[in-house]
């Protein structure tokens, strides 16, 4: 009782106004309602009700769901420009703009409010990221989660209960996936008990033997051909073919065979069928010449001269070139599975550049091989990771990586020059080297050697599968009965995190064991059937807190054990949280806030950083789109995965940060955090490796901070081109705390422009010209006009261009181009001159920035949608962060010092 | 009873015909001229659309529901059973599967929001689909080899397995608030629905799974390809009856990526003149196209009465977006003998009619005793023959 006192009079003190934040609500300003009279009550009155739509009684304050849907009614049928009709008074564009923008923002708040939790946290479940980390710190491994489904849908957050649900598809596979990772756990341990291995490849034996198999085979195939061209050529050169021959190029006018070797020779031969006495191309080993032409256009022609350049290159006796977009591009190392157990594992490369070669070709990806007709064609998903190469030919480094192999997970790797998913998009660039080179594309990186060495000895702490197995082992003196008992009940409880499983559920389990024995399987077999029950039980996949309807409860200290650690860590407890859970310490503020800076320190916090941050900035549409590698060669995969790197590490900084660590900095800084990778991508020099670090920029860099970010401007693009808006509703979203509606339904578009030659912002303009359009994007263009300077990729340009496009996308026609002008104003509000004075502006707005921040804390924290509710606590905690120079990790600890965190 | 659903919506200026040309003598517009053969067997609706469907980017969510997402007081999304899943608690007492519902990978980037596949149960929750076609090939056809006793055996294993977890989620519910219960209720559904279809595997125990008249799908098939494939697997699961009920929520990115478009699905969505247009024109041949390929290959599958398929089928093919960002007039074509639908007909139904109502004519006409579903008003007479 006395703690319940101590505590809760911090948390009032700390928070006093948490319970009193008087209830907002949804009011269409008043200041509308002689537009409302005018346009709408004339016939939709109480006397008239045109339509059986009565709106003079419809009350300005919205409060109930009925009253919400008939707003909802009105400003679909403006929206849509059915209302006001066409033969009565319409309203003025501006007048009409403020009227659907103030609509639009009322029904927001209105659906906001009629769908506020009324500060209850509803129990939720381990989401899918949760149920992955915790599962892997329960046995060691770590399953592919990607069969469950995704939660937080309909736009919450994952961590929200209300939104989370579990069908029995779900529980099927959470039985399956459970299994998966105890057979996984066992093997691995068994996997200990044999010696690492050690798998070396030496190019030199694999790649180059069989590039010079297939030169062979290609010179044969082309002497071949080349018999049947000189028989054709004869034919073709006879008298008796004149007539044949000008009929040919009549219908073909293009065909051209004396530009040998080009497309439109090789056109002339595929018809050479057509002229008397011509070989016939079945004795050369052809099906037919259309085959015997492919042979040597996609053979010989293309790639011969490529692989013998690289044959001859210096040093290929004893390594060799990576080849991109033609030839062998891949070394594996492909061991025999049975040879490659469960467990951890690392490849190292041994490699160079080659000098002079462009620095963005300067990394490798390595991933799982594939091969499409036992031919190798690239990796069978994305690269798991890429690596700088640093070293050169004739001062090879070597990169080492460690990876996983699963029980499930394929058993072989390989490396490859990094390169677009869709290694075909590469084939031009490798034609218009060959045209000058004579062979294609020149060589960036040379190989040594690359192996695979493991399983490695597991290192770390044991999982508490593991211990519990361990502290079991069989001994006379214990039936076995006892023993399985035993493993279980305690497996249990570490799953359940420190609640005891009642004894029924381990009778049952028990029984299942006992089944499994009678029907022939061992121990060791019998057992893993109830242990992999217990991951798909309630006790396990739920976070329970006790609860009480009439009155919210404070939870006890394994309560907030559990809620600490999954917001932290999205993952269970360690020892040091249950311990001070047990003797009732957690909860004291020092206590709490010691143990906030210890979880926060600690690297599983990486999880809470993804997690929030990618939720919190909308980054799901990083991943939407494939960029069209002619126009940024440079955004591959491994580019996406470190832009999104460089997010999380920023943020992560400041959450960490000893010396303050200001919310701020990530509007506006002096500084980027970048590996490698990304800092050949910026064009930022000497930052070498794939580790990220902390970069100081000159003072004319246009990076630092959210929007100079290359991750933020490809979410606000297509793939091809800079999308404005998607940018400027991404600011006033996430960094203006000025959400703009969402895209009404029934609105009609502007399409005039199409296929006239504009400038971005000439096409866009036409936003401006529909009331129903100009309500939202007259705030949200002209901050997408000011990022401008930023195309696709985020890459900085000061020029643009449109050209038309045909449905495949190529361009046709010419291209317009123009300097880009980032200037404007934000509406209602300061202008500016260009991205800078943009940047400059949006920093200024830090507390609105910081209470964005706050409100997406609180719902990832809590567990429920932002409402109404947490008004105060929103105000309270940013109040408080602003006094400590908003530090992200003050964020945290009031928060969680708050009594909304530590209540039922 | 099968449903298609398409995600984004159709080119609103070639894909509907002329509002003007009604009944059975109309030209075919050009988004569905590749349906000519089948111009007397199918019947194209306008002027239904879901009344509380506000989400621009939701195509799936709410097309064979009509729910309100806000019609419970303090939660932000609420949905409620499907038209599919209706017919599935009738139609799928006597098959092997209730039903089954056909996914794709790319549901969020191609306008179909939130769900797993087009199916909702009957509390509003979101019904799994497989979104690989070699999986949805096992599932209907794989033989189980093990012999009966090991399957009998991990029958029971399941039930001791689904008891034990039953025992340990009432010692969850102790101390747990109202909503917390109600939460945990979810659970509970989900072990009682294992053991529904538990029930039904034990039921088909001896019954081996029906010989598929289809090869295994090759793996990693995409867009167009992906879509022909599940076509088929569709046809082979309806033409050996493991099944009554389907509907597949149909990629969208992955099928205009499939016909050479680099371009967005959403950005298509938005087409205007030019490009863009022509894309989304050649996206709306494709699915014709495809769909005529599945009318050619339902009638040519006959059954033993002289009858075909197509015969027995009733078939919905459409979404909730009717084009661009507009949720009027959803695109709507139906076909199949099924549910006695007038076909062969261009009906233009007056503004603002339930879609509910279409599925609720449906419904009816396969025999299905339902009075109404989701807004329904009623039945579309002019759709009942």
């Amino acid at each position: 009782m006395t703690r319940f006192l101590l505590s809760t009079c911090i948390a009032v003190s700390l928070l006093s106004s948490f319970a009193q934040g008087a209830p907002l609500e949804a009011r269409f300003p008043e200041k509308h309602r002689a537009f409302f009279k005018a346009h709408c009550l004339e016939c939709h009155d109480s006397k008239t009700r045109k339509g059986k739509v009565d709106l003079e009684t419809l009350s300005f304050r919205i409060a109930t769901i009925e009253q919400a849907e008939l707003w909802q009614k009105v400003l679909n049928a403006l929206n849509a420009g059915e209302m006001p009709p066409v033969d009565s008074d319409q309203p003025g564009n501006t007048e009409k703009a403020d009227f659907l923008d103030d609509l639009a923002r009322t029904m927001v708040i209105a659906r906001k409010a009629l769908s506020d939790s009324g500060g209850k946290i509803t129990m939720r479940r381990l989401n899918r990221r949760e149920y992955g980390n915790t599962i892997e710190y329960l046995t060691g491994v770590r399953v592919d989660v990607g069969s469950l489904p995704t939660d937080g849908g309909s736009g919450t957050m994952d961590t929200v209960g209300a939104s989370q649900f579990i069908s029995s598809d779900q529980l099927e596979q959470y039985l399956k996936l459970g299994r998966q990772a105890i057979d996984e756990a066992f093997e691995r341990q068994a996997a200990q008990k044999t010696k690492p291995r050690v798998f070396r490849v030496e190019p030199e034996t694999t790649v180059n033997v069989q590039s010079v198999k297939r030169m062979r085979g290609m010179k044969e195939t082309n002497d071949r051909f080349m018999r049947w061209k000189a028989g054709v050529d004869k034919a073709a050169d006879a008298p008796k073919n004149r007539e044949i021959l000008a009929k040919i190029l009549e219908e073909n006018p293009k065909f051209d065979r004396s530009a040998w070797p080009s497309a439109s020779a090789f056109q002339f031969y595929r018809h050479a069928h057509k002229l008397i006495g011509v070989p016939d191309p079945k004795e050369f080993g052809f099906r037919d010449d259309n085959a015997a032409v492919q042979s040597f256009q996609g053979g010989y022609s293309r790639s011969y001269a490529y692989l013998e350049h690289y044959a001859n290159l210096p040093h290929s006796d004893r390594g060799t070139y990576l080849k991109l977009t033609w030839g062998i591009q891949r070394i594996d190392v492909s061991p025999k599975p049975k040879n490659v157990p469960p467990g951890t594992y690392t490849l190292r490369v041994r490699a160079g550049v080659v000098e002079g070669s462009p620095s963005y070709r300067h990394f490798i990806e390595i991933g799982h091989p594939q091969r499409v007709n036992r031919v190798p064609a690239g990796f069978a998903s994305l690269p798991i990771s890429s690596h700088q190469v640093t070293g050169t030919i004739e001062r090879p480094e070597v990169i080492e990586t460690r990876l996983v192999v699963g029980l499930h997970t394929r058993k072989e790797f390989g490396i490859q020059e990094r390169q677009p998913t869709d290694a075909k998009s590469l084939r031009g660039a490798y034609n218009r080297h060959k045209r000058t080179n004579g062979y294609g594309m020149p060589p960036a990186i040379w190989v040594d050697w690359i192996e695979l060495e493991g399983p490695l000895p597991e290192t770390g702490p044991p999982s508490p599968l593991r211990t519990i197995l361990d502290t079991h082992p069989a001994i006379a003196t214990q039936s076995e009965s006892e023993r399985a008992r035993a493993i279980l009940s305690e497996f249990a409880e570490a799953a359940f995190r420190e609640a005891k499983p009642n004894a029924t559920f381990v009778d049952k389990l028990l029984a299942i064991f006992g089944a499994r024995r009678k029907a022939g399987d061992s121990f060791e077999i019998a057992i893993r059937t109830p242990l992999s029950v217990i991951l798909a039980s309630p006790g396990f996949l739920y976070l329970k807190e006790l609860g009480n309807d009439a009155e919210r409860r404070q939870l006890d200290d394994r309560e907030l054990a559990v809620r600490l650690a999954y917001l932290l860590w999205s993952a269970p407890p360690d020892e040091q949280l249950f311990d001070l859970a047990e003797r009732n310490q957690l909860h004291q503020p020092k206590t709490l806030r010691e143990q906030v800076i210890r979880l926060i320190a600690d690297p599983r916090s990486d999880a809470f950083v993804s997690g929030f941050v990618h939720q919190w900035l909308d980054m799901e549409r990083l991943d939407f789109f494939q960029f069209d590698v002619n126009l940024h060669r440079e955004f591959d995969e491994n580019t996406r995965a470190a832009a999104r790197e460089e997010v999380y590490q920023s943020f992560a900084h400041l959450l960490r940060s000893s010396k303050g660590g200001r919310l701020g900095k990530l509007l506006k800084c002096d500084y980027v955090f970048i590996n490698g990778l990304l800092a050949t991508y910026y064009g930022v020099d000497g930052v070498t490796g794939d580790e990220f670090r902390r970069v100081k920029l000159p003072a004319d860099s246009p990076r630092g901070g959210l929007l100079g970010m290359a991750a933020i401007h490809a979410m606000g693009s297509d793939g091809i081109v800079s999308s404005p808006v998607e940018r400027g509703a991404w600011v006033l979203r996430h960094l203006l705390n000025d959400p703009p509606p969402p895209a009404p339904p029934n609105v009609p578009q502007i399409s005039r422009l199409e296929g006239q030659i504009l400038t971005t912002r000439e096409r866009l303009l036409a936003h401006q010209e529909e009331p129903q359009c100009a309500s939202c994007h007259r705030k949200i263009d002209p901050i997408g006009f000011g990022l401008e300077n930023f195309d696709a990729a985020g890459k900085w340009r000061t020029e643009d261009g449109y050209q038309l496009r045909n449905r495949r996308g190529r361009g046709i026609g010419k291209r317009k181009t123009w300097t880009i002008d980032a200037s404007g104003a934000l509406h209602k509000g300061p202008s500016f001159g260009d991205y800078k004075e943009l940047r400059d502006l949006i920093a200024e707005r830090e507390e609105d920035f910081a209470r964005g921040f706050t409100e997406h804390l609180i719902e990832y924290a809590l567990g429920r949608p932002f409402g109404f509710t947490d008004e105060g606590l929103a105000k309270e905690i940013v109040s408080l962060a602003r006094s400590k120079e908003f530090a992200v990790s003050e964020f945290v600890h009031s928060l969680v010092q708050s009594k909304a965190f530590r209540t039922k | 009873m099968v449903f298609l659903g398409m995600g984004f919506g159709v080119t609103q200026e070639t894909w509907f015909p002329d509002l003007e040309q009604t009944g059975a003598d109309y030209k075919l517009p050009d988004g569905l001229e590749p349906l000519s053969r089948h111009k007397k067997d199918f019947t194209v609706v306008q002027g239904c659309s879901n009344q509380y469907s506000k989400e621009a980017h939701w195509g799936s969510t709410f097309w064979l529901t009509g729910a309100n997402r806000f019609a419970v007081p303090g939660q932000s999304m609420s949905n409620s059973i499907s038209a599919d899943q209706v017919a599935a608690r009738a139609l799928g007492q006597d098959t092997r599967f209730s039903s089954i519902q056909l996914n794709s990978t790319d549901g969020s980037a191609s306008g179909h929001g939130p769900g797993l596949s087009l199916a909702w149960d009957l509390r509003g929750k979101p019904v799994a689909g497989f979104n690989n076609p070699v999986q949805v090939f096992h599932k209907l056809f794989s033989a189980d080899d093990l012999p009966l006793e090991q399957r009998q055996a991990a029958i029971a294993e399941n039930r001791s397995v689904l008891d034990a977890v039953l025992t340990q989620a009432k010692r969850v519910q102790r101390g747990l608030t109202k909503t917390d219960k109600d939460k945990l209720e979810e659970y509970f559904q989900g072990i009682r629905d294992i053991e529904t279809r538990l029930k039904k595997d034990e039921a088909w125990l001896e019954i081996p799974k029906a010989k598929s008249p289809i090869d295994e799908p090759k793996p990693g098939l995409k867009g167009r390809e992906e879509v022909e494939v599940m076509y088929d697997l569709i046809v082979a699961a309806l033409k050996t009856d493991s099944t009554r009920v389907m509907t597949y929520r149909m990629p969208g990115q992955a099928l205009l990526q499939s016909l050479g478009i680099s371009l967005s699905a959403h950005n298509v969505s938005h087409y205007s003149p030019g490009e863009r247009m022509q894309a989304s024109q050649s996206r709306d041949s494709t699915h014709s196209e495809l769909l005529a390929r599945l009318m050619d290959k339902l009638k040519a599958t006959k059954e033993a009465d002289g009858s075909s398929l197509f015969d027995h089928v009733a078939l919905a093919f459409g979404s909730n977006i009717s084009s661009i960002h507009y949720l009027t007039n959803c695109p709507t074509v139906l076909a199949g003998g099924g549910a006695n639908l007038k076909l062969g007909r261009h009906l233009v139904l007056s503004k603002d009619t339930p879609l509910c109502n279409v599925w609720l004519t449906m419904l009816q006409g396969l025999g299905i005793n339902v009075a109404r579903h989701g807004d329904s008003t009623g039945v579309v007479k002019e759709l009942q023959s």
